[in-house]
């Protein structure tokens, strides 16, 4: 049994910044916060929910999903659908930040009396729909982007995908359908760390070009640098202006990011356990002393 | 105009009249019109199709186009778009033909429409053998088996327009997570308006104090009604049970079941997990010592031409196959009641 720590208990201070060293830190801190979640668990996944770390920043903190602080069910937030449900726990820490439930749930994670599950479900509060099995954030992502132009509310869906739900037929059946409606609402963002179980996309059954694949769909396709906040704050800002097309922001990434160990390791998508010496040197690595 | 009683499940006292009039209308036509009627005053309700038809349909769109979707010929896709929608505040109808919108979809329906308990209804068109002779791409034959282990679906097979159109206002006055398993053609009428009674009940039955009894829902309700006049022609009572709704199966059905020797279920279906394995479910669970037997689709495919009575036949759900089987188990429910006598 590995020895856990109190995770730190984030009060209620969110704010929405586009300084890059601001958000820098925030991410320093959902990192931290993460691995002492995944530590007091014993399971999850690592590898997955850290190459999502700066893009879930920015989209919070940045202030691309529009949402009020303590109040997780105000009509008129914007949508946030972890589309890889593995990586729903990504969002958590951020969402007690928003005072959507207390941030002693947190060290609560993945236990039998916690409120936050391994795989998030619209149960949780912030948690805008239950997602596990890949390929069904888009669809649900189009209904609510639909839903709100029919409205004529000002409100997006944003959806993060990973690339093995590209393999996903029904990803294909809501690119035509999203682009036909013209939900420029509706943003795709593709945690693209190139891992999937068996290795390297491209070694297996390619994606690329994924951009011309989207654009003959009729999307707007961007890439970004997933781990950079001004690549990501630029390409949010343009997705967020609507043209009339849905967009896709092809965020390269890095699987594990920022622990050695598990960066571009397959075997890390699920948490395997650790050492105490070994989590030592990663919390020494994400600056937790 | 032959006539024919019916009680409604619930066990009220009123009785209504069976019509014997051949309808022009189709189930779809008559649960969409219902649909529109309602979605004229209330702008939450979305109809959604992956490029499947009705008169009833062009209509609804005509008035409503903007409570209208296609989906493209992309059934998953629409359930997920059904979805959002429905968490946005829709109440959703998705629509398509049965073999595709079941199936195929099963993991949309478990993970989206499932999971979440979201308030859509899935309109099934073509269950059984409907589609004949188009081959076993197209038959819903093992629809039911799937749709029933899928966790919080309610399900209904209508057999009348009367059923069809009572369960439409239902679901519209209910909003959930339904599947609703509609036929291809017009069917007898079977039921009046007071249909509209019994519902939630989940079931209706033809007759009372037989020893036997034929439970069905949908095209072969039918069958199974003119089983009931064949053998009561030969003086061989038997009654008949419309199961509706085919999931969940309550406790008030099975206490009607229960006082029964034996039941006999007949379904288009296969038989593995199908109508008669939720009857044998139900019975087991509520420990009744009875018999079921269970006449459905042999565990095949199906390519032969014919027509769908011509396949039905074939196969062993031929109104003379049925009452054989029905007949046996009569008089051999006589024959235990007189010896246990």
């Amino acid at each position: 049994m590995n020895a856990t720590k109190t995770i730190a208990s984030p009060a209620p201070r969110f704010a929405v910044t586009r300084d890059p060293q601001v958000l820098t830190a925030k991410a320093a801190w959902l990192r931290r916060t993460l691995f002492e979640m995944f530590v007091a668990a014993n399971q999850g996944h690592p590898g997955s929910v850290f190459s999502e770390i700066e893009i879930l920043v920015a989209l919070y903190y940045g202030g691309y999903v529009r949402v009020k602080p303590g109040q997780p069910d105000d009509p008129s937030r914007d949508r946030l659908i972890v589309s890889k449900g593995h990586a729903t726990m990504g969002v958590y820490p951020i969402l007690a930040d928003l005072g959507f439930f207390p941030a002693s749930e947190l060290q609560r994670f993945g236990k039998p009396e916690g409120l936050l599950r391994v795989f998030g479900n619209i149960s949780i509060p912030g948690i805008d729909a239950t997602t596990g099995s890949l390929g069904h954030g888009p669809g649900i992502g189009a209904g609510y982007a639909l839903a709100a132009k029919q409205d004529g509310l000002d409100r997006r869906a944003i959806v993060i995908i990973s690339e093995g739900e590209l393999y996903e037929g029904s990803v294909w059946e809501t690119a035509l359908f999203a682009a036909h409606h013209r939900l420029d609402n509706l943003i795709l963002v593709l945690d693209r760390n190139r891992r999937i179980i068996l290795g390297d996309t491209e070694d297996l059954v390619a994606l690329e070009p994924i951009a011309q694949k989207w654009e003959a769909f009729g999307w707007r396709a961007m890439r970004a640098d997933g781990h950079s906040f001004p690549s990501l704050l630029e390409s949010f800002d343009a997705a967020c202006a609507g043209d009339g097309r849905p967009t896709i922001i092809d965020a390269s990434t890095v699987k594990g990011k920022g622990v050695a160990l598990m960066e571009n390791r397959a075997e890390w998508h699920y948490w395997r356990g650790m050492s105490d010496d070994e989590i030592k040197a990663v919390r020494a690595e994400l600056g937790a002393v | 105009m032959r006539s024919r009683r019916f009680e409604p499940s619930s066990g009220r006292s009123d009785i209504l009249e069976r019509k014997g009039t051949i309808l022009t209308q189709y189930q779809r036509d008559v649960f969409i019109n219902e649909i529109r009627i309602a979605a004229a005053q209330d702008s939450s309700i979305c109809f959604i199709s992956a490029d499947f038809g009705a008169p009833a349909l062009d209509a609804y769109r005509a008035e409503l186009p903007r409570q209208f979707l296609h989906a493209g010929i992309s059934e998953q896709g629409m359930i997920d778009l059904a979805a959002g929608l429905a968490l946005s505040g829709r109440k959703i109808y998705v629509y398509a033909m049965a073999p595709f919108i079941t199936l195929r979809c099963m993991e949309q329906l478990k993970c989206t429409l499932g999971i979440m308990r979201l308030p859509v209804t899935v309109l099934a068109v073509g269950v059984g053998l409907g589609y004949a002779d188009s081959g076993p791409t197209h038959y819903a034959t093992e629809d039911l088996a799937c749709m029933r282990v899928l966790v919080n679906a309610e399900i209904f097979s209508p057999a009348d327009v009367e059923a069809t159109r009572a369960i439409a206002r239902y679901t519209l006055q209910q909003p959930a997570f339904r599947v609703v398993r509609l036929d291809r053609h017009p069917l007898q009428e079977i039921y009046d308006a007071g249909i509209a009674t019994i519902i939630p009940a989940g079931f209706c039955r033809f007759g009372e104090g037989a020893r036997v009894c034929i439970a069905s829902c949908g095209y072969l309700l039918h069958r199974a009604l003119q089983v009931q006049e064949r053998l009561v022609a030969e003086r061989i009572k038997v009654d008949v049970v419309d199961v509706f709704r085919n999931k969940p199966l309550g406790a008030s059905l099975a206490e009607a079941l229960s006082t029964y020797k034996a039941v006999v279920t007949v379904e288009e279906q296969c038989l593995a997990g199908g109508f008669g394995s939720a009857v044998l479910e139900l019975m087991a669970e509520h420990e009744w010592t009875g018999r079921v037997i269970r006449l459905g689709l042999p565990e095949r495919n199906f390519f032969e031409n014919g027509g769908r009575d011509f396949l039905l036949e074939a196969f062993g759900l031929g109104e003379k196959a049925i009452a054989a089987t029905v007949r046996k188990a009569a008089q051999s429910s006589a024959g235990l009641a007189a010896a246990r006598a």
